[in-house]
């Protein structure tokens, strides 16, 4: 074991090593390593933010469908009460007219039968004088025995 | 002339650095002037591969994270392993080092724990793959018979593993040292640091002898960093080696047993390999972290 001048030189190479490391080597590689630990401690904050702000959003999103759900369901069962309305009224108003038809109908009928009636009496009651003149001759006359002919007329 | 080739010497050959020094007579690589050289002595071959190494690491960590790399790119492959890497050496510094802001810890640890790393990793490539190319490409290009230290490819001496080098490791605590003192001083200013060697933990009337007490303390750090990563990793390589000679040197059925036990070994040494670049980083932390102490023990 021979101690020599070796032991100096290498003790100013390391210093020389260890200063290189220092100023050149050590700072950049250090800097790269702590930016991208602070942009990946930031994008995971983001992301958590981002997390926190769409469960928000599905909050939101939930009541305002349910909100949504509420109005169509109103709007649903206002339409069916009018539409069931409208056919009521329609039917009703139907119903009406029918009736309507009916009674004017009837009324007609009875008008005709009536005139048919008058009409009918009439010409039986000149059936009659015919035939009563030609059974008595000219023992009654129209002119004489109206009011007798009118009666019996009013009698048929 | 080559040597012949026993047990002793292939052991000292994997044992001795590639050293260049001053001698008298000008700069020489010859092993056999290292007695003359004394102290200013280099190991080329521990050096050329921590600094190798070293600018490997700077290289890999600059590559994988090139300018057009920002924040929003996805990382993957290589940014993947030194962002890890990196997320490692963060939580360590911030487990030992706690609420004390310094700028320098994390890239100094960084450096010191893969830097560690990769020479230690050196210590599972077979033991003679290295050198022994190493030996024929410097025969090739520089050597000849003129050149007593490399006058053949078995001459030239070339040591792997830096860590196995005690000069490498207390190199590396002793600027782990200058360091600490440099900020024991700056944070808790001179006076304090003074006496905190000075004035424990016998109070003023006793200062030499807390001074040697806490000098002994004081220096046992740094010593025992690097000699802890030295002699562990020392031990495997010689290990190792002792597991070679058993291939080289044997009959078959002890060369075929040598080659599990080096498969074991290796498997085993990958975990001291980790393990000690982790301690040495670990260790780095907490020396700078107790500099930055102010309160009074």
């Amino acid at each position: 074991m021979n101690i020599n001048a070796t032991l100096l030189a290498q003790a100013v190479v390391m210093i020389v090593f260890v200063a290189i490391c220092w100023k050149y080597v050590y700072p950049p590689i250090l800097a790269v390593m702590q930016e991208r630990e602070k942009k990946i401690s930031d994008g995971l904050e983001a992301a958590k933010k981002a997390d926190d702000s769409l469960e928000e959003a599905k909050l939101a999103f939930d009541k305002e469908m349910d909100q949504a759900k509420a109005e169509a369901a109103e709007i649903l069962e206002k339409a069916n009460a009018r539409a069931s309305q409208i056919v009521g009224d329609a039917s009703s108003k139907a119903e009406a007219e029918a009736e309507k038809i009916m009674t004017s109908a009837s009324k007609t009928i009875e008008n005709d039968t009536n005139k048919a009636k008058e009409e009918l009496r009439e010409q039986m009651s000149e059936i009659i004088i015919d035939t009563t003149q030609k059974i008595l001759g000219d023992e009654i006359s129209p002119e004489k025995h109206d009011a007798i002919l009118k009666k019996a007329a009013e009698e048929l | 002339m080559a040597k012949e080739l026993t047990t002793q010497s292939y052991i000292d050959h994997h044992l001795t650095n590639l050293t260049c020094g001053k001698t008298p007579e000008g700069w020489s690589c010859n092993p056999y002037d290292v007695e003359q050289m004394g102290f200013w002595a280099f190991h080329v071959d521990s050096l050329f591969w921590s600094v190798f190494l070293g600018a490997l690491f700077i290289l890999i960590f600059k590559m994988a994270m090139p300018r057009s790399v920002s924040a929003d790119t996805t990382p993957s492959g290589l940014q993947n392993f030194v962002e890890m890497s990196i997320e490692f050496v963060e939580d360590n510094v911030q487990s030992l080092f706690g609420s004390v802001k310094n700028k320098l810890i994390a890239p100094l640890a960084l450096t010191v724990f893969v830097w560690i790393l990769l020479m230690n990793l050196m210590d599972l490539i077979p033991v003679d793959f290295i050198p022994v190319l190493a030996g024929h490409l410097a025969f090739f290009f520089v050597g000849g018979p003129e050149h007593a230290w490399i006058n053949s490819p078995e001459s030239f001496y070339f040591k792997v593993v830096p860590t196995t080098d005690p000069n490498i490791t207390l190199g590396m605590a002793l600027a782990v040292f200058v360091l600490t003192i440099y900020y024991s001083i700056r944070v808790k200013g001179l006076k304090a640091f003074v006496a905190e060697l000075t004035l424990h933990p016998f109070g003023k009337y006793l200062i030499p002898v807390n001074f040697i007490l806490e000098m002994v303390n004081f220096i046992a750090k740094p010593i025992s960093l690097g000699l802890r990563l030295f002699g562990n990793l020392y031990a495997g390589e010689m290990i190792f080696i002792l597991i070679a000679l058993m291939l080289f040197f044997s009959s078959i059925p002890i060369g075929t047993l040598g080659f599990g036990l080096h498969l074991v070994w290796a498997l085993f040494h990958i975990l001291i390999v980790a393990l000690q670049a982790f301690i040495f980083m670990a260790l780095t932390i907490a020396y700078l972290a107790m500099a930055h102490e102010t309160e009074e023990h």
